[in-house]
């Protein structure tokens, strides 16, 4: 029985790198969107530039789920390196989508899923002489076909081509005519599938985009300056993005120069480097990387927290550990980011979970980190950063002040206000600084990783070293307050079971939490959204009796953190851990949240 | 290594320089190296060479590494904000801080092991950008504070204090600044102030990436005979190939050479140098024959100092990047926040 | 024990000392004032403890040399302090009861408490010697008559200069000679004075005078002066003292006359004088042409100088006197034209000081010593001196090497209020002992010298680099006028030799401008090779005997 659905189902591209389909498959879904119906989708690459398999996942949800559901509707195979786990992976009653130029055995298809094949290569073969428009075009021709099978509307896709290639009639008419071509042959050859796009009014105002450039977008509105990158996917669009960003919004009207400077470094450590020098010189400054670069860049975050010198690094997280899997997703840097640097030392973390956070938490890391004279961490990773995202549209206050913390200038240097590097003033554990060059005569000093007096005085005492610990940990206490605080999602009724989860999972968390509770398992929802540990958490560790950490790596790193920082005992959370690679689904958390449920004790609610 | 803190009283006669900062306010804390190091006399010749300049110490910003070079920034301009960073790291927080604000003079202060070792490629790359600093090397040939390893510059054959022969190449800075770019190069001796403070004078004035390699004897491991960093073996090989002197941008011009052995150079900031050859035929704006110079000085022993490359004209990461004359670190909001408008046009784009 | 021997009188010199020393201490080329010496001395003096069992016992056995000496002021002491000990009978007259001459005459008891001169006269006179006190010598000659093989004049200059000019007469029963009126105070005989006082003069007596007389009822006390305040011969902290005790000092006022009515003095009467310099710059007082002016009073101290007195002396045993009256003595032996008397003190060559008193007492003493033992007075031992390396350590010397940077302390005072009311209160305090501790951190250590071992030095600059007052200096040679302008630092004190080395390995030599250096020791702990060595070098003044054999 083939599948039927209207505005509720998952297409999946499966193309081969650097053929060109990422942009036509991007039209796909917005095309989608236009017609007011939410999607989710989702890049799925390798460490490779051209040749080896690329997917494309699109989840087509009027009901707005916007993590990965788990399991595909419709597969447009285009790859034949892929096509025998492509074709596998199509839910029973699902369809088939592919290239027919040439003839495949039957022993290649299955029975129980309807296929549509399209003669594309044939088709292309047939209108376009240069190989790489023959390219090109197919993926055109498949979204006209697609388009017509699908009932989106063909003028919207239009309307999509008239933007992407505005000024430039001549690509527009022939990327209109390859659309036309492969609705047409839909038209004449084939019947539209029971899968159905539906105008709905369900995306409201809300914006696609990744985010990486959400981030920077925030960084440029948080007021930084400095940015100093080393290529590293998952976050290298992040720089770029900045570097957009800046050169449309950040010129000097009057002189044309550059009120920023972008400098992408030899390493990961120069790039940190950079930023440390810049955060110690005065100016909002950060970079974006991966897991392998935080390891480079452990030592100057040790520096960054002993010395305090305000610094943010957008760590968008890819498989570790080593390259790992450098294309996929993980939130696998959580332990090797609160604790980076060798001794004791722990860093503020913010935990966005859609585009729409990494442009606030983007902005608001600056703040902190000019308050909190430390280097502070906004965890993204590849599913956040590199997917464009249904988020809800970025907002800024104009009357906002960046914070810049506690700065002493010249003014009150030499009005005579003590002055100590590290001296413990208003109890917060937050000391005031100078930038360079700020007096002539006072607020000079040296700056060291060195064990120092409050005065900034090389000193290896151990009471004046230990005074200066505990003061790093007030102010790190101070930081608990200052971080995003955790957001509730209480269960419709009462319960002693809790899920604790943050950043790209939330949308699959969201939409598991929905399908759990149609099954009679309510469950008391926590998002967290930044390190230190707001009291709430533990607050509401203590309120239930089991707490599910849900998170995307092996070793429950969210779930190790809040047993250490909050001295829990470890039976009381419960690890679900989706760590392949892959964005966590929605089913995955049912099922396994549901058997894990199952094993103990029934609960009442369970038993009905 | 002296404990007690230099007594503040001075001669009667030091004299203010234009700023009214005698020699003595630009001194810093007192060093904690080891007695005779050369690295004391070089901070000496920052001191002489930043009280000569008038130039006011809290707008000179210090940065350095880790080594025994490297704690040195401590020991001058005690008014000055400095920064002791990380190992072979210091090019890099001193990039930030130059991007952060243009308008102060960055020194760096490394070492041998900082920047020829651990810091090769951060040194290497800080001089490509063009980044406006002072770059000092002080160089010893060995790495003090871990009591006497050979360094990456000590040169091949050399002994060390315990006899052991080095067979590994010896890097030499200068020419790896001459390939990377550096627009002013030079090298000096801890022992010979009379050359240094004037080198320091120009570097400092110079706009672009300025790198002096400045041999510096470890009196405790590394001037023994067989050192080729050693006090006597410098002074045996030394061969400087000019001298010179700076004149400041506002001073008459005084110095008198014979007609055909002094260049004036005009500086970027207005400053004249006056450049006195030593070395026949030695022409410091030629960067191809500065490198063949060099090797082919080098092969024979000797030991080539005195300003080695210039390109007055030199353009610095600033004016590479485009950015701003104000520094970065003083942009209002206003000029750094887009605003809700601009936002509400992004918000557009994205639908 | 060294303060006593060399000082002799440690406490009072500590309170009283005109401090000829400070002036050449170090400290002050640096710094604006110099080490507190003097009050340092009063320090060490008062914070002792019983010294009686160190100083010697009066020596049992003569040496059979009798020696006389006339006057008990200071210089007779220090003749006697180091004579007694070596065994000569020592025969001491005096006019007054108490032995001390001037010490306990003139000087005020603010100043100087009359237990410390007891204690201090005490220690000499307890060394064994026949004290005739209270019985003033009238005659040289006949004192030669009882056969003493040596005498030594220390009389002092006794008297006050007067001002003879018109009503001095009239009003003379208000009108005093400042060091005779000192005197009487001193003694008990003078306790009040009038409400309205003038002080005539501008040097140390005057200013005791002044600060007597706000003590004894003065109410209005004034010093007027002829001269300018800068140039008046009182000590500059005198002068501040007497400021401080609201005493106004009016300057270039020359005294014309005493004004009175009715046999009772009224006031004084005065020309206005300018200074004038004449092409060398030689200064006279011309009138001003401005009106006289006429101060008021009820007393006038005068205190316009001492004179030296000598009638005692016989003009015809063979020792002669110059046209001013004076005793030709030798100014190194301080011998007479009559070979057995020697004269010292203000008595030899007009009024100085304590502190000089006692430096013509030793040198008098080695001449009595000599002479008694037929020895040629013209050869002089000289002092004793030896250098000793004073290192410990790679940054440790057995000396106080780090100088503080305070300036130099104040001595605190008594309640202004409280001290005017007691003539007899000391108004200093003198340093406690953490303040005197603090004070004597500025010392710049002259006696620790920088040896320099060209042989060992490497030319590496250390030295150069680290010295705080930029004395070192590594330069091609050169004659000194030419090396002194050539130096990091110009070394313009040419009282000031240079220390220069031998030829280095470079060529050069190494010059050391002493003038300013703090003998801090940081080139010695910066010198890598021990080029530099801090040395400790010790004076033994010679004194009669020991040494001088």
């Amino acid at each position: 029985m083939p599948l039927e659905a209207l505005n509720d189902f998952v297409v999946k591209f499966a193309n081969v790198n650097g053929s060109g389909s990422a942009s036509a498959n991007s039209m796909f879904a917005k095309a989608i969107l236009r017609m007011g119906v939410p999607v989710a989708a989702r890049n799925i690459f390798p460490s490779n530039i051209q040749g080896l398999p690329t997917w494309f996942e699109v989840r087509v949800t009027e009901a707005g789920h916007l993590g990965r559901r788990g399991g595909v509707d419709l597969m447009v195979a285009m790859n034949p390196q892929t096509w025998d786990r492509d074709v596998a992976e199509i839910e029973p009653g699902g369809y088939l989508f592919y290239d027919s130029t040439k003839p495949l055995p039957a022993s290649k298809f299955r029975d129980d899923i309807t296929v549509v094949g399209v003669p594309l290569t044939a088709m292309c073969n047939a209108a376009y002489q240069l190989p790489r428009e023959r390219q090109l075009f197919k993926n055109i021709i498949y979204v006209g076909a697609l388009a017509a099978l699908l009932d989106i509307e063909i003028g919207v896709i239009e309307q999509l081509l008239a933007e992407q290639f505005a000024g430039k009639d001549r690509l527009i008419a022939a990327n209109v005519a390859a659309l036309h071509m492969g609705r047409d042959y839909v038209a004449e050859h084939l019947s539209p599938l029971r899968l159905k796009v539906r105008r709905a009014d369900k995306v409201g105002d809300r914006i696609f985009v990744e985010g990486n450039a959400a981030a920077a977008l925030g960084a440029v509105y948080g007021g930084a300056t400095v940015c100093a990158w080393y290529p590293i996917t998952p976050s290298t669009s992040l720089a770029e993005a900045f570097t957009g960003y800046c050169e449309d919004l950040r010129i000097d009207p009057e002189t044309g120069k550059a009120r920023y400077a972008i400098v992408q470094a030899e390493d990961e450590i120069a790039s940190i480097g950079v930023v440390v020098g810049a955060g110690w010189n005065g100016a909002r400054a950060f970079t974006a990387t991966s897991g392998p670069g935080v390891s480079l860049m452990t030592e100057f975050i040790g520096l960054s927290y002993f010395a305090e010198i305000p610094a943010v690094i957008f760590d968008v997280q890819r498989g570790g550990p080593s390259t790992g899997m450098p294309t996929r997703t993980q939130q696998a840097d959580l332990l090797a980011a609160a604790y980076a640097g060798h001794g004791d030392t722990k860093h503020p973390l913010l935990l966005p979970a859609d585009p729409g956070e990494c442009f606030e938490m983007g902005a608001q890391a600056f703040d902190l980190a000019d308050r909190l004279q430390t280097t502070v961490f906004v965890m993204l990773d590849l599913d956040i950063g590199m997917n464009e995202w249904l988020t809800k549209p970025f907002e800024w206050d104009d009357d906002r002040k960046l914070d810049r913390g506690k700065v002493l200038g010249y003014d009150e240097l030499e009005a005579g206000v003590e002055f100590g590097r590290y001296l413990e003033v208003d109890g917060d554990g937050i000391p005031y600084r100078t930038y360079p060059g700020a007096h002539p005569t006072k607020g000079g000093y040296f700056t060291r990783g060195t064990s120092r007096n409050p005065y900034a005085r090389y000193s290896e005492e151990g009471a004046v070293y230990v005074g200066n610990m505990e003061r790093l940990l007030r102010k790190f206490d101070t930081a608990r307050r200052l971080v995003p605080s955790p957001v509730l999602r209480s269960a419709t009724r009462s319960t002693r079971e809790g899920v604790i989860y943050f950043g790209s999972s939330t949308p699959a968390v969201h939409e598991a939490l929905g399908s759990l509770e149609h099954a009679g398992l309510h469950l008391d929802a926590l998002r967290v959204r930044g390190f230190p540990f707001a009291d709430e958490i533990f607050e509401f560790i203590a309120a239930h009796d089991r707490v599910f950490v849900i998170e995307q790596n092996r070793d429950a790193q969210l779930r190790t953190l809040l047993i250490n920082e909050g001295e829990i005992d470890p039976s009381r959370l419960t690890a679900v851990l989706h760590y392949d690679g892959t964005p966590i689904t929605a089913r995955f958390i049912t099922e396994t949240v549901t058997r894990l449920m199952s094993e103990r004790t029934p609960m009442p609610e369970a038993a009905e | 290594m002296t404990y007690i803190t230099k007594p503040q009283l001075h001669h009667p006669q030091l004299k203010p320089n234009a700023l009214g900062y005698t020699r003595r306010d630009y001194e810093g804390a007192v060093s904690t190296l080891c007695a005779g190091c050369g690295h004391d006399s070089i901070s000496s010749a920052i001191i002489q060479a930043c009280y000569e300049l008038d130039l006011p110490p809290h707008r000179v910003a210090k940065l350095s590494g880790i080594g025994c070079s490297s704690k040195t920034p401590d020991y001058f301009l005690g008014n000055s904000h400095g920064f002791n960073t990380v190992h072979g790291r210091m090019p890099s927080v001193l990039t930030g801080a130059n991007l952060a604000n243009r308008d102060l003079i960055y020194l760096g202060v490394s070492g041998d092991g900082d920047s020829a070792s651990i810091g090769l490629g951060q040194f290497a790359h800080s001089i490509r950008r063009g980044v406006n600093m002072l770059y000092i090397v002080e160089n010893n040939g060995v790495y003090g504070l871990t009591k006497g390893q050979f360094s990456a510059t000590s040169d091949k054959g050399s002994k060390s204090k315990k006899g052991v022969v080095n067979h590994d190449a010896g890097i030499d800075l200068v020419s790896l600044a001459l390939q990377m770019g550096a627009t002013f190069v030079a090298r000096s001796f801890s022992g010979d102030k009379n050359q240094l403070v004037p080198l320091i004078k120009a570097a400092l004035s110079h706009k672009g990436a300025a790198f002096i390699d400045c041999i510096s004897p470890c009196v405790q491991f590394n001037n023994h005979a067989g050192s080729t960093k050693s006090y006597d073996y410098v002074r045996e090989h030394n061969e400087a190939v000019n001298r010179m002197d700076l004149v400041p941008a506002r001073s008459a011009i005084t110095i008198d050479y014979a007609p055909g052995e002094t260049v004036p150079v005009a500086q970027h900031d207005g400053s004249v140098l006056h450049l006195h050859k030593l070395a026949e035929h030695y022409d410091p704006s030629d960067r191809v024959g500065a490198l063949a110079y060099l090797q082919a000085r080098q092969a024979l022993g000797e030991i080539v100092t005195g300003l080695l490359f210039l390109d007055p004209g030199a353009r610095d990461l600033h004016e590479n990047l485009g950015t701003v004359d104000v520094p970065l670190n003083t942009l209002s909001e206003r000029e750094l926040g887009p605003g809700a408008a601009a936002l509400a046009k992004i918000n557009a784009s994205l639908r | 024990m060294v303060n006593w021997k060399s000082n002799v009188f440690p406490g009072i010199l500590g309170r009283t000392c005109d401090r000829p020393c400070e002036p050449a201490c170090r400290r002050g080329r640096v710094e604006d004032e110099p080490v507190a010496i003097c009050r340092l001395k009063r320090v060490a003096a008062d914070n002792k403890e019983d010294i009686t069992g160190r100083l010697p016992a009066p020596v049992a056995v003569s040496n059979g040399k009798r020696v006389a000496l006339i006057g008990a002021g200071p210089a007779s002491l220090t003749v006697a302090r180091d004579l007694a000990p070596l065994g000569y009978e020592l025969t001491l007259f005096d006019g007054e009861a108490k032995a001390g001459g001037m010490i306990r005459s003139q000087i005020p008891r603010f100043r100087l408490p009359e237990e410390v001169i007891d204690e201090e006269v005490g220690y000499v006179t307890g060394l064994g010697m026949d004290m005739r006190l209270g019985e003033r010598v009238d005659s040289l000659k006949a004192l030669l008559a009882e056969g003493y093989d040596a005498v030594f004049v220390g009389s002092g200059a006794p008297r006050g200069r007067d001002l003879d000019l018109p009503g001095r007469q009239e009003a003379a029963a208000n009108i005093h000679i400042g060091i005779d009126w000192l005197s009487n105070v001193s003694f008990g005989h003078v306790d009040k004075i009038g409400r309205r006082v003038i002080v005539l003069g501008g040097g140390n007596t005057a200013m005791d005078c002044c600060r007597t007389s706000r003590r004894l009822g003065g109410q209005d006390v004034k010093v007027i002066v002829r001269s300018g305040f800068e140039e008046m011969k009182a000590s500059p902290w005198e002068k501040e003292d007497a400021l401080h005790e609201d005493i106004p000092i009016l300057n270039y006022l020359v005294p014309k006359a005493f004004t009175h009515e009715s046999g009772r003095l009224t006031g004084v009467l005065f020309e206005k004088v300018r200074p004038e310099f004449d092409a060398k710059g030689r200064r006279s007082l011309v009138p001003s042409g401005e009106p006289d002016e006429h101060y008021e009073c009820d007393d006038v101290l005068v205190a316009v100088g001492q004179e030296n007195a000598f009638p005692w002396i016989e003009r015809d045993i063979g020792l002669a006197f110059d046209d001013w009256g004076m005793p030709k003595v030798d100014p190194l032996t301080f011998q007479s034209t009559l070979a057995k008397v020697f004269f010292g003190g203000d008595a030899a060559f007009g009024p100085k000081n304590i502190i000089w008193a006692v430096a013509h007492g030793h040198d008098a003493a080695i001449s009595i010593d000599k002479f008694c033992k037929a020895e040629d007075l013209a050869i002089r031992p000289p002092p004793g001196t030896s250098m000793t390396s004073q290192k410990m350590g790679i940054h440790e010397w057995s000396y106080d090497n780090d100088p503080a940077n305070d300036a130099r302390y104040r001595v605190p005072l008594l309640d202004k209020g409280e001290a005017l009311k007691d003539v007899r209160l000391e108004v200093e305090l003198g340093f406690d002992r953490a303040t005197a501790y603090r004070e004597t951190q500025r010392c710049l250590n002259c006696d620790v010298q920088t040896v320099f071992a060209e042989s060992a030095c490497i030319e590496c600059d250390a030295c150069v680099d680290i010295c705080p007052t930029d004395c070192i200096t590594f330069t091609e040679n050169g004659d000194e006028a030419d090396l002194r302008g050539r130096l990091k630092a110009p070394a313009l004190n040419q009282d000031q030799a240079l220390y220069v080395s031998g030829d280095l390995p470079t060529g050069r030599v190494m010059v050391k401008d002493e003038d300013v250096c703090l003998h801090c020791g940081l080139c010695a702990e910066r010198c890598p090779t021990g080029a530099w060595d801090m040395q400790k070098f010790l004076l033994e003044m010679t004194h009669a005997g020991g040494s001088c054999r």
